[in-house]
Parts: structure tokens; sequence; C-alpha cells
């Protein structure tokens, strides 16, 4: 694990609330990010990160510090999503999911570059479509598909972040790609 | 087109990266003479680099703030206020 992160976990652990801070800056994006692509939904996203931040800083003691940070981190940020979308009411989602897109992609177009207005329709109207199709997918497949694709991250460490076997995943992620090309494949 | 499947489960053995030799020369030998898997698997590849064209996104302004407006006060904290 790398260094920096260690020492602000050593340092939080001795009542350093800024040196959590500096943890909270360094994996803000990530958790985001991750938040987001199971959720759809901005606000519920970032809801899901801050939660997700408190829950390792409240049980930071049971951090293995031999292993990755992120894996541990990730995988309460997954956990934390899939509680919300079991809880939420089926007919309010479609309709958050798509107000929520609108915004994001709107504001990280915004951040993002000097590209011509039109390119930048062009992108946001794909990033809606991605993430609406990601909502589709059942969310078993998708935590495995958001891990593996979006976040790049390897079958060994999603296995971990998921708390099941390499094989278990796999089958997984075959059957989310399968899921995902019975939908595009007429596009 | 004949939809054919015995080949579906080495497709996804290959798109995970893991097909031996002989599997993929197999796999290759097969989709020479099957349009159907051949199909296949090229509406997954799609599908895969559709999902991989997203963007990255940034945590929303204030994020941290937020973060640590909420942490729960220690116990350090509430003996020095007594």
């Amino acid at each position: 694990m790398d260094s920096l992160t260690n020492r602000l976990i050593a340092d939080i652990k001795q009542g350093d609330e800024q040196a959590f801070a500096e943890l909270v800056d360094l994996y803000k994006d990530k958790v985001y990010q991750v938040a987001y692509r199971m959720v759809g939904h901005v606000h519920e996203a970032q809801d899901i990160a801050q939660e997700a931040f408190l829950r390792a800083y409240t049980n930071l003691d049971k951090f293995d510090t031999t292993r990755k940070f992120s894996t541990w981190l990730f995988r309460i940020t997954t956990n934390v999503s899939i509680d919300r979308l079991r809880k939420r009411k089926p007919d309010m989602h479609l309709q958050d999911a798509v107000k929520g897109m609108e915004e994001v992609t709107y504001e990280s177009q915004l951040a993002a570059t000097d590209e011509l207005p039109e390119d930048q329709v062009v992108k946001m109207e794909l990033q809606e479509w991605i993430q609406s199709e990601i909502n589709q997918l059942p969310i078993k497949y998708r935590t495995a598909i958001v891990l593996k694709y979006l976040e790049d991250l390897s079958l060994k460490e999603i296995s971990e972040i998921m708390d099941m076997p390499v094989a278990t995943v796999k089958t997984r992620i075959h059957r989310g790609r399968e899921a995902l090309r019975k939908r595009m494949r007429h596009l | 087109m004949k939809t054919c499947h015995s080949h579906d489960e080495l497709i996804h053995i290959y798109l995970d990266g893991d097909a031996t030799k002989e599997q993929k020369e197999e796999l290759y030998a097969h989709l020479q003479s099957c349009p159907s898997c051949r199909e296949h698997l090229q509406e997954l590849k799609k599908s895969i680099a559709f999902i991989q064209s997203s963007s990255h996104i940034e945590a929303p302004e204030g994020f941290t703030a937020g973060v640590m407006a909420k942490l729960p006060k220690t116990k350090k904290t509430a003996k020095w206020k007594l």
C-alpha cells in the first residue's frame, strides 16, 4: 500500500482530523464515481459517498493495513450503494436517474474542456445513454461490470470488494456483458 | 441465420483473456464457419467498448467539507470541553 495513505491512516488513528480530510481529498473522486455509476443519480451518489467515508472513519480500526485501502473503501461504497438501491421505491427510480444524469454530465462537461459546444452536446448524450444502460443492469451484475469496465480493476480486487470467489465474479461479468449486449444488439 | 450457442462459454473465457492457445485455436476455427458466433462476439465487444467510453467524473465542490462536518465528535474533544 502506498506510504502516503499509510501515514494518513496512522495519523487519523491518533485523532488527527486534518489527516482524515486529506484522505477524503485523495479518494473522493474514486468513491463518488463508483457511487454514481451504481445509482445513476448525483445527489444520491454524493450522499452515499459521504456515508462511505463516515463509515470508513468510524471503522478504521477494523481496516487491515497490510491490504489495499481503496479495496476496503470500494467495498464499503458498493455496500452502501446496494443498500440504497434495495430501499428505493421502484417507481421513483427511472425519473430520478434521468434527472440526475443530466446534471452530472452537464457539470462535468463544463468543468472539463474547451471543446466546441456541439461536441459537448454529443458527448453529454452519450454519457447519459451509457449511464442509463448501466442503470438497467440487475444490481448483482452492475457491481461487477462497474468495477471491471469503469474502474478498470483486476478480477482479484473485484473479488475482494464483492467478497466472493473470482469464479463467481467472472460469471457475473459474463451475465452482465450478455445483458448489455441483448439491449444494445439492435442499435 | 441459425442461432448457435455451442461456443458461448468459450467466447466469454476468450473475452476475459483466459483462453489457452488451444481454446483460442478452437474458437477461431469455429468463428470461420459460424456467422452466429461471429456476430455474438462482435456484439459483446461493441457493448464493452460502449461502456468503456464513459468519462470520468469528479466529486462535487465542497465534498470534503461536507464529510468533515458530519464526523462524530471524538471523546477527546468532549473531555476538552469539560
